[in-house]
C-alpha cells in the first residue's frame, strides 16, 4: 500500500528524512514515534503530498511519486484521509459544511453527500453537532470532525498526524477507538505521535525515527 | 458546478465592499465604453445616411450631341457605385437657376443665349460612399472628351472622412485603453480575493481538489463583477441618453437625430462579464497553488 524506497528530505542545510526504507500493507495500523524534530510530520507530508523527496521514491496505493503529473495529485489525495495536527477545518463552515466540503470536491451529489456526513458523524459521536461552527466546539470535538472530514470520502489511507495531542486522556482514548473502528473495516492508517502511551503493549507496528533514520521498525 | 456557484454568491456577500468598489469602478468603465459605442453607433448612421444627399454634378461640353448624352447616360448607369442619374439639359438649368434666383432673377433678362451647360447629377450608392471609389469614379468622367468638369462636395467627403476616422481610431484606443483597465480591476480584485482565502484554498488542496475546482468560483466571481458593472455602465448610459432626449434635446434639436439601440444597452453587461472573467483568468493563471 505505502512504500519508500531510500527517501531522504532536506530543508535547507537541515536532513529531516535520510535514506528511509520500509513498506506498508493494505490495512496495516502503524505509529511513527520519535522525538520532536524526528522526521514524523515530514514522512507524512511526503505521503500526502504537500512535499516531494528530495531523492528516492515513494509508491502510495499504485502510484509513483517520481512519474506522477502535478495535475494527477489531487486524485491522489482523493484515496488519503488527513487528519491534521492543526485540524485545518474551515472557520466560517458549519461542521456539516466541512465534512461534506471533501466529498463536494469529489463531486458527490448533495443526497448522497448527506447520508455519508450523517455515517461519518455518528462514527464519531457528533451527529448532534451538525449546525455548529468549530469556533464552538471543544479541542477534542474539533478532532473528531476532522477524523470525520477524512473517512468521510472512504480513503485507502488515513494519516494522523499527533491526533491526541493537545487532548485529555479520556478524550484521548476515545479518538483511538475511533481509529481501531476505522482500521477494522480495512483502512490502512498511519499515525504520527511521541506519545508512547498510545501503542505500549498494544502489539501493533511501530516505525521509530530518530534525526531523520528510521532507527526501529518493531511491535509496540 | 453548483457547489462553485455557491461559494462564488457566498464570497460576494462576505467581501461585499471590496466587491461594491470593483463593481462601481467596472460600471465606471463600462459606462464610458457605452458613451463610445452610442457615439460610434450614431457617427455611422450620420455618415452612412449622408450618400442620399451628396452628388456628383457633371457638366458636359457645349454642343454636346444627344448621341453623346445617351451613351455616357447608359455608362453611367452600368457603374457599380452609381445608384441613380438625371439629366438636365440646358434649358432646364436655366429655368432652375431663374427658380433658385427668386426676386434676383431679373440679372438674367439681359441674356442672348444661354450660358448655362447641359449636366448629369449623379446619386450614389451606399456602398459607394467611399473616398478612393468617388475619386476614381471622378477621374473617370474627367478622362471623357465631352466632359466639361465634374464638381462634387471634395471638400465636404474630406472632411467627413478625416472626422470618422479620427473618431473611430481614438475610439478603439479608448475602448482598448479601458478594456484593459476594466481587465486590471477584475485581474487585482480576484487577486486580492484569492489571497484572502488562501488558507481555505490550501486545505481545499490537502482535500484533494483540483485546479479547475479552486479556480472555477473565482471565475464565476469575476464574470459576475464585471456582469454587474455592465449593467451598471448600461443603465448610466440609456440614462444620459434619456437625459439628453427629453431636456437638452429642446436646447439643441440637432441632437435629436441621435438614437440608442437598446442593443448596445443589453451588450455592455455581456462584454463586462466577459472582460471579468479574462480578467480573473489571467490572475489565476499568474497565482501559484
Amino acid at each position: 500500500m505505502i512504500g519508500f524506497k531510500d527517501v531522504t528530505r532536506i530543508y535547507d542545510n537541515m536532513t529531516a528524512l535520510r535514506k528511509v526504507n520500509f513498506g506498508i500493507g493494505k490495512g496495516e495500523f502503524v505509529y511513527i514515534t520519535g522525538p520532536s524534530g524526528a522526521g514524523k510530520s515530514t514522512l507524512l507530508k511526503l505521503i500526502y503530498l504537500a512535499e516531494k523527496p528530495d531523492e528516492g521514491t515513494i509508491s502510495i496505493a499504485g502510484w509513483e511519486t517520481d512519474t506522477l503529473r502535478e495535475s494527477a495529485i489531487p486524485y491522489l489525495r482523493r484515496n488519503i484521509g488527513v487528519v491534521f495536527q492543526d485540524f485545518k477545518l474551515l472557520v466560517n463552515r458549519t461542521v456539516y459544511d466541512n465534512i461534506a466540503l471533501a466529498l463536494r470536491i469529489r463531486g458527490f451529489g448533495e443526497t448522497e453527500i448527506k447520508g455519508r456526513v450523517q455515517d461519518a458523524l455518528k462514527l464519531v459521536g457528533l451527529r448532534h453537532k451538525n449546525d455548529n461552527f468549530p469556533a464552538a466546539l471543544s479541542g477534542g470535538e474539533q478532532q473528531r470532525i476532522t477524523i470525520a472530514r477524512a473517512i468521510v470520502g472512504e480513503p485507502t489511507v488515513l494519516l494522523a498526524d499527533e491526533p491526541t495531542g493537545n487532548l485529555d486522556v479520556d478524550n484521548a482514548a476515545g479518538i483511538m477507538k475511533i481509529f481501531k473502528e476505522i482500521n477494522a473495516k480495512g483502512t490502512t492508517i498511519l499515525i504520527a505521535t511521541h506519545n508512547r502511551e498510545l501503542f505500549r503493549n498494544t502489539g501493533l507496528r511501530v516505525l521509530w525515527f530518530d534525526n531523520g533514520n528510521l532507527v526501529a521498525d518493531k511491535e509496540g | 458546478m453548483i457547489y462553485s456557484i455557491k461559494l462564488a454568491l457566498k464570497s460576494l456577500w462576505f467581501e461585499k465592499w471590496i466587491h461594491m468598489l470593483t463593481v462601481v469602478t467596472i460600471g465606471v468603465g463600462l459606462f464610458v465604453l457605452g458613451l463610445i459605442f452610442f457615439s460610434l453607433y450614431n457617427i455611422e448612421g450620420i455618415t452612412s445616411r449622408l450618400p442620399e444627399r451628396f452628388s456628383v454634378t457633371v457638366f458636359l461640353s457645349a454642343g454636346t450631341g444627344n448621341r453623346e448624352i445617351n451613351q455616357l447616360r447608359v455608362r453611367l448607369r452600368e457603374d457599380p457605385i452609381v445608384k441613380r442619374i438625371k439629366y438636365i439639359s440646358k434649358e432646364a438649368a436655366l429655368v432652375e437657376l431663374r427658380t433658385s434666383l427668386k426676386d434676383a432673377a431679373y440679372i438674367l433678362e439681359g441674356l442672348d443665349e444661354n450660358p448655362l451647360l447641359p449636366s448629369i447629377e449623379i446619386r450614389l450608392k451606399e456602398n459607394g460612399f467611399d473616398k478612393k471609389k468617388v475619386e476614381g469614379l471622378i477621374n473617370r468622367l474627367k478622362s471623357l472628351r465631352d466632359v466639361d468638369d465634374v464638381v462634387y462636395g471634395e471638400n465636404l467627403l474630406g472632411t467627413i472622412y478625416t472626422i470618422r476616422n479620427a473618431v473611430k481610431t481614438i475610439s478603439a484606443g479608448v475602448i482598448l485603453l479601458f478594456s484593459m483597465a476594466i481587465i486590471f480591476v477584475c485581474y487585482s480584485t480576484v487577486k486580492i480575493l484569492f489571497y484572502r482565502r488562501k488558507e481555505e484554498i490550501e486545505i481545499f488542496k490537502l482535500l484533494g481538489a483540483t485546479k479547475g475546482f479552486i479556480r472555477l468560483p473565482f471565475l464565476i466571481e469575476g464574470g459576475t463583477l464585471g456582469f454587474l458593472g455592465g449593467l451598471l455602465g448600461g443603465a448610466g448610459t440609456y440614462v444620459l441618453y434619456r437625459f439628453i432626449n427629453g431636456t437638452v434635446i429642446s436646447d439643441f434639436p440637432i441632437l435629436g437625430v441621435m438614437h440608442m439601440p437598446l442593443g448596445l444597452v443589453a451588450a455592455l453587461p455581456a462584454g463586462g462579464a466577459i472582460l471579468g472573467i479574462i480578467g480573473s483568468t489571467i490572475a489565476l493563471g499568474r497565482l501559484k497553488f
